[in-house]
C-alpha cells in the first residue's frame, strides 16, 4: 500500500452535480471514519463533532455501517488458487521452476522473465542514496517527484519486455497521469523510492551475474534536495562483488559505506523467506563533545526501549552487521538488567551515579547515571485493561510473525488475573474487534480468540487504532493499567491519515490515560523509527520480539515494567562544574535530547519508567584542563565564556531529575550532587564495567568517530570480565554477538 | 547455484503473490463472472508484474496490481461476451431496494448486508469492494477506477448510506 499518502480533495464536490451541504458533511464524516482526511480537515470534523450531538450520532451510524459492510464482505467466500496451481504460478512468475512439469496453461507464450531483472540493480542502489537523504531528514518516506530532480542511469542494460506488457504499462501510465495530473516517472529519468529499501537489503536486488555481464559499469546519481543538500554517489556494480558504495553528504561525511563484501556474507542477511526488505531507519547523528563553559546544561528524556538491541542481534545472527542507524546505544544499554538498588522509600525510583576511567580513552572519565524503578509485587499489581491491536495483514503470514506473536501473547495472557481485562482488535484491509474486553478469568475464551487469528489482506492500521482506544476507554480501570499493545511487523500503514495525525491521536489518548506499547515482530519490513516514535508518543515502550525467549523476557520477566508505569515524563538535567569538567558527550539518547528550558516545562512529554525497570545513561567526560575533542567553535568575540562560581570545587556535576506520578500533572524534582572519587575503570562496579562494554560495542557497530582505538576484541575482553552472575544468560549472549561482529569485521 | 541476489527479488515476487493473489482473484471474479477466468487474469497480472520496475511500483504496488488486473479482466469479459458483469462505471443505475428482511430475522446480518451491496449500482459496488475488501485508500481507488478522489468519497458515502437505510428498515 502506498506509503506516500496523497490526501484526497478536502472539498468534496462532484463534477456536474451539486451536493447539498448535508450530503457534503456526511461524505466528509465518512472520509473521517475511513481515515481519509488530512490533519486540518480532521481537526475541523472533530470540532464539529464536539459541538453537535447529531453529528456524533451520524458518526456512530457511519461507523456501524462500515463495520457491517466490512464484516459482510469479509464473510464472502474466498476464491484462492488451489495450492498446486498457486505454487506453479509462483514458480512461473519467479522464473525458478521447482518441478519439470509446468502446466500447459502457462506455455501459451514464453516470457523472458529473468532477463528483466537486471534493471533492479541501478534502481536499488540509487534508491539507497535516496534512503540516506531521506534518513537525514528523519523521514520515513520520500517521494521522488519532489526529491529526485536528476538521476542519470547510464549504461543500464536495455530493458526487455514483451509488447503486451509495454501496452499495459503505457496504459497504466496514461491513466495515472490523467488521474493524478502528475507524470508517472519514466524509468530513464526518475525512479520512485517510496517505502525505501534499506542499504543492506539492496544487495538482494542485484542481478544474477549472467544477466549483468554486459551491463556492468558506473553510473552516477545526483540528487538535489533543497533541505538536505546534495548527495552524490558513485556506484560500480560488478559481477562477482556487490558494488562498493559510499554515499556522502556535501560536507563529505560518509552517510553509509557499503564496502565490497564477499557474496557469502551477503547471502545471510537474516531476512526471512518470502519477505521483501523495506526496513527503514531514521538517520541518527551522534552527540558530539560539548564545552562545559559554553553548554553547561545537558538535558534529555529517559528511554526504556530495548528494541534496537534485539534488532542488532537479529542482524548479527543472520550473518551481517546491522546498518549503523539501527544501532541505538541507549536501547542496547537498557536491554540488560543491572543490580541497581531500588528506592528505599516510596519514591518511584532511585538515582545512582558513578564515575570512573573511560576504557576507550584513558584521558577521559566515564559517568554512569543509573535509575532503578520501584519493584512491585506482581501479585498486587494494579488491574490491567489491555487491548491488543494486532496486525493480521498478509505480511504477518510468517513463522517469525503471527505464530510468534500468538505464542508471545499466550505467555502474557497466562499471567493475567481475574481483575485484568483483555480485548483484541485486528487490522488488515479492514479492522474489527475479534475479542470484546474479557476478564482474565476466562482464559479459554481469550486463548481461543488468539488461536483463531490468521493473516491475510493488506494493512490499514488507522481505524483499528481508533477502535482499540475506544475499547480501552470503555473499560477504563481507574488507578489501573490501561494500555493498547500494538503488535505488528511494522507495516503500520497509516490509513488513519498522515503520520502526524496518528501521533497526535496517540498523544491525546495517552493524556487521557490510555498508553500505547509497541511490540515489533519479524524482519524485512520493520519501520523501526515509526514504531519507536509511536510508542514514545503513547507513553509506552517499544520492544522488538524476534524469538520466543525475547517474548518471555518482555512479556513475562518484565511484565511489571511492560504493564505498570510507575512514573512518566522522566527528564534528566545535568549541570557540569567547569572546575572539574571541561567537556562532555552523552552516549546515545540522540533522539531523546531536550532543550534546557524543557526540563521545567511540565507540558513537555518525556519517557516513562515501568516497575522494576532500570535506565542507564553514560557520559564521556573530559576532565578540567583537558581539551574537548570536538570543540570546533570559534571563541566568542563579544563576551567571555561563563566564569566558574566560587566554591563547589570538588563537585563534578549536579544531577536533576523530574518526573510525574503516572496520573499526576505536575512534576517532582530530585537533585543529587556527583563527585568524582578518581577511581579507574578496573575499580568500578561490575555493572558499570559491563555497561561500558555494551556502549563500546555500540560505538563500534555504529563505527563511531568517538570509538577511539576500541576493537571488538577489546570489547570482548571488557564484557567477559564484567559478566557477573548473569542469571538470565543475556550477558553471555552479548559476548557471543561481539564474537560474531568480530568475525564479520576483524 | 542459487544466486542470493536473485533470490531477493524472487522472494519479493513470492510475497507479493502470497499477499495479493486471493484478493485479486476475488476482485477479478466480480468482473469476469467466474473464478476460472479470474485466475487466468490474475496469473497474467503477476506475469506482468515481474516485467515491471520494482522501484517504480514501490508504494503503488496495490494500485498497479488492481489497475492491471481490472483492465485485463474487462478485456477478458468483453472478449468472452460474458455480460454477467458488474462493471463498468457508466452503468450508474438506481439502487435496487433489496433489504432481505427475513435474512436479518434469521440473524444472518452478513447475508442481508451483502444483498444490499449486491443491489447497489455497479460503480458503487466496485468502490465498496476496493475499499472494504481490498483495503485500498481513496486515492488508490481513484487510480484503479479512473474516478476522481472526491468522486470515490462520494460513492462510498452514498453506498454506506444505502446500507444504513436498508438495514435500519430491517431492524425496525
Amino acid at each position: 500500500m502506498s506509503a506516500d499518502y496523497h490526501q484526497p480533495d478536502s472539498n468534496m464536490s462532484l463534477n456536474g452535480a451539486s451536493l447539498d451541504a448535508a450530503q457534503l458533511a456526511e461524505a466528509r464524516l465518512t472520509a473521517y471514519v475511513l481515515g481519509e482526511l488530512d490533519a486540518d480537515d480532521r481537526a475541523a470534523v472533530e470540532k464539529a463533532l464536539a459541538e453537535s450531538e447529531s453529528a456524533r450520532q451520524q458518526l456512530g451510524a457511519i461507523r456501524r455501517s462500515v463495520e457491517l459492510v466490512t464484516g459482510a464482505l469479509a464473510s464472502e467466500p474466498g476464491v484462492e488458487l488451489p495450492i498446486g496451481q498457486r505454487q506453479r504460478l509462483i514458480d512461473r512468475v519467479v522464473g525458478e521452476p521447482r518441478e519439470a512439469d509446468i502446466v500447459p496453461r502457462f506455455s501459451k507464450e514464453s516470457r523472458p522473465a529473468r532477463s528483466v531483472r537486471r534493471k533492479f540493480v541501478g534502481y536499488a542502489l540509487a534508491a539507497s542514496i535516496l534512503l540516506c537523504v531521506a534518513a537525514g531528514l528523519g523521514r520515513l518516506l520520500l517521494s521522488s517527484m519532489q526529491t529526485a530532480r536528476n538521476v542519470e542511469l547510464a549504461s543500464l542494460a536495455d530493458r526487455v519486455r514483451g509488447t503486451r506488457a509495454v501496452d499495459d504499462a503505457n496504459g497504466y501510465r496514461d491513466r495515472y497521469q490523467s488521474a493524478h495530473e502528475e507524470p508517472l516517472p519514466e524509468s530513464k529519468d526518475f525512479f520512485v523510492a517510496e517505502g525505501i529499501p534499506m542499504a543492506t537489503g539492496m544487495v538482494a536486488g542485484q542481478p544474477e551475474p549472467t544477466a549483468d555481464a554486459h551491463s556492468r559499469g558506473l553510473f552516477t546519481v545526483d540528487i538535489q534536495d533543497k533541505e538536505s543538500g546534495v548527495a552524490k554517489g558513485m556506484v560500480s556494480s560488478s559481477t562477482s562483488m556487490a558494488g562498493g558504495f559510499v554515499g556522502r553528504t556535501k560536507k563529505g561525511e560518509a552517510l553509509f559505506d557499503l564496502s565490497p563484501a564477499p557474496s557469502d556474507r551477503l547471502a545471510g542477511l537474516g531476512f526471512s523467506e518470502g519477505q521483501p526488505n523495506t526496513e527503514s531507519y531514521a538517520r541518527l547523528d551522534e552527540n558530539s563533545f560539548l564545552d562545559v563553559r559554553r553548554d553547561p546544561l545537558s538535558t534529555f528524556s529517559i528511554d526504556v526501549d530495548t528494541a534496537s538491541y534485539a534488532n542488532v542481534r537479529r542482524f548479527l545472527n543472520g550473518g551481517s552487521l546491522p546498518p549503523r542507524d539501527a544501532v541505538r546505544i541507549e536501547e542496547m544499554l537498557n536491554y540488560f538488567s543491572y543490580h541497581y538498588a531500588p528506592p528505599a522509600d516510596q519514591t518511584p525510583f532511585a538515582v545512582h551515579a558513578e564515575v570512573a576511567g573511560c576504557p576507550w580513552e584513558p584521558k577521559h572519565r566515564l559517568l554512569r547515571i543509573a535509575l532503578k524503578g520501584r519493584e512491585i509485587d506482581l501479585a498486587n499489581r494494579p488491574a490491567s485493561n489491555l487491548v491488543f491491536l494486532i496486525d493480521v495483514s498478509g505480511s504477518m503470514d510468517d513463522p517469525a510473525k503471527l505464530p510468534l506473536l500468538q505464542s508471545a501473547l499466550r505467555l502474557l495472557i497466562d499471567k493475567l488475573a481475574e481483575n485484568d481485562r483483555v480485548a483484541m482488535v485486528v487490522y488488515a484491509g479492514s479492522s474489527g474487534l475479534v475479542l470484546p474486553s474479557t476478564s482474565g478469568l476466562y482464559k479459554e475464551t481469550i486463548l481461543r480468540a488468539l488461536d483463531q487469528l490468521h493473516a491475510g489482506g493488506s494493512t490499514n492500521g488507522g481505524s483499528g487504532i481508533q477502535l482499540a482506544y475506544q475499547v480501552a476507554r470503555e473499560k477504563f480501570i481507574q488507578g489501573g493499567t490501561n494500555r493498547v499493545l500494538l503488535c505488528t511487523d511494522g507495516d503500520f500503514n497509516v490509513g488513519v491519515t498522515d503520520q502526524g495525525s496518528l501521533t497526535r491521536l496517540i498523544e491525546e489518548e495517552a493524556k487521557s490515560g490510555v498508553f500505547l506499547s509497541v511490540l515489533g515482530f519479524g524482519t524485512g519490513n520493520l519501520k523501526d523509527s515509526t514504531m519507536e516514535q509511536l510508542a514514545d508518543r503513547g507513553n509506552g515502550n517499544y520492544a522488538y520480539i524476534d524469538t520466543h525467549n525475547e517474548a518471555r523476557k518482555v512479556l513475562v520477566e518484565q511484565l511489571g515494567g511492560t504493564l505498570v508505569t510507575i512514573a512518566k515524563d522522566v527528564k534528566l538535567q545535568l549541570e557540569f562544574n567547569p572546575r572539574q569538567v571541561a567537556g562532555y558527550r552523552l552516549i546515545g539518547y540522540e533522539n531523546r535530547l531536550l532543550r534546557a528550558e524543557d526540563f521545567n516545562d511540565d507540558k513537555k512529554d518525556a519517557g516513562e519508567i515501568g516497575a522494576g525497570h532500570t535506565v542507564t545513561a553514560l557520559y564521556e567526560l573530559v576532565p578540567a584542563g583537558g581539551e574537548a575533542p570536538a570543540g570546533n567553535v570559534d571563541g566568542l568575540k563579544y563576551q567571555r565564556p561563563l566564569e566558574p562560581a566560587g566554591g563547589f570545587g570538588d563537585e563534578s556535576l549536579t544531577l536533576k531529575l523530574r518526573y510525574k506520578e503516572p496520573e499526576g500533572a505536575s512534576s517532582k524534582l530530585i537533585e543529587t550532587v556527583v563527585k568524582d572519587a578518581g577511581s579507574n575503570y578496573a575499580q568500578a562496579s561490575e555493572d558499570f564495567r559491563f555497561s561500558a562494554a555494551v556502549a563500546g560495542f555500540g560505538l563500534l557497530l555504529r563505527d563511531s568517530q568517538y570509538k577511539g582505538d576500541l576493537t571488538f576484541g577489546a570489547v570482548l575482553e571488557l564484557a567477559q570480565a564484567s559478566r557477573g552472575t548473569d542469571e538470565n544468560g543475556y550477558r553471555a549472549e552479548l559476548i557471543e554477538l561481539v564474537k560474531k561482529a568480530q568475525a564479520l569485521r576483524p | 547455484m542459487k544466486d542470493p541476489r536473485v533470490a531477493g527479488e524472487s522472494e519479493w515476487l513470492r510475497s507479493v503473490v502470497a499477499s495479493y493473489e486471493g484478493p485479486l482473484v476475488r476482485y477479478a471474479a466480480r468482473i469476469t463472472g467466474d473464478a476460472e477466468r479470474a485466475r487466468d487474469v490474475v496469473q497474467d497480472t503477476f506475469l506482468r508484474l515481474c516485467e515491471q520496475d520494482r522501484q517504480q511500483l514501490d508504494g503503488r504496488l496495490a494500485e498497479w496490481l488492481y489497475t492491471v488486473c481490472r483492465r485485463r479482466a474487462l478485456d477478458v469479459q468483453r472478449k468472452e461476451h460474458r455480460m454477467r458483469a458488474t462493471l463498468p462505471a457508466e452503468l450508474d443505475r438506481c439502487p435496487d431496494q433489496a433489504p432481505q428482511a427475513d435474512a436479518v430475522e434469521r440473524g444472518e446480518m452478513h447475508a442481508a448486508v451483502l444483498a444490499v451491496i449486491g443491489g447497489l449500482p455497479t460503480n458503487q459496488q466496485e468502490v465498496v469492494r476496493l475499499k472494504f475488501q481490498a483495503g485500498l485508500s481513496y486515492r488508490e481507488i481513484a487510480g484503479v477506477t479512473g474516478l476522481s478522489v472526491s468522486n470515490v468519497g462520494y460513492l462510498l458515502h452514498v453506498a454506506l448510506k444505502t446500507v444504513r437505510a436498508n438495514i435500519k428498515e430491517c431492524e425496525g
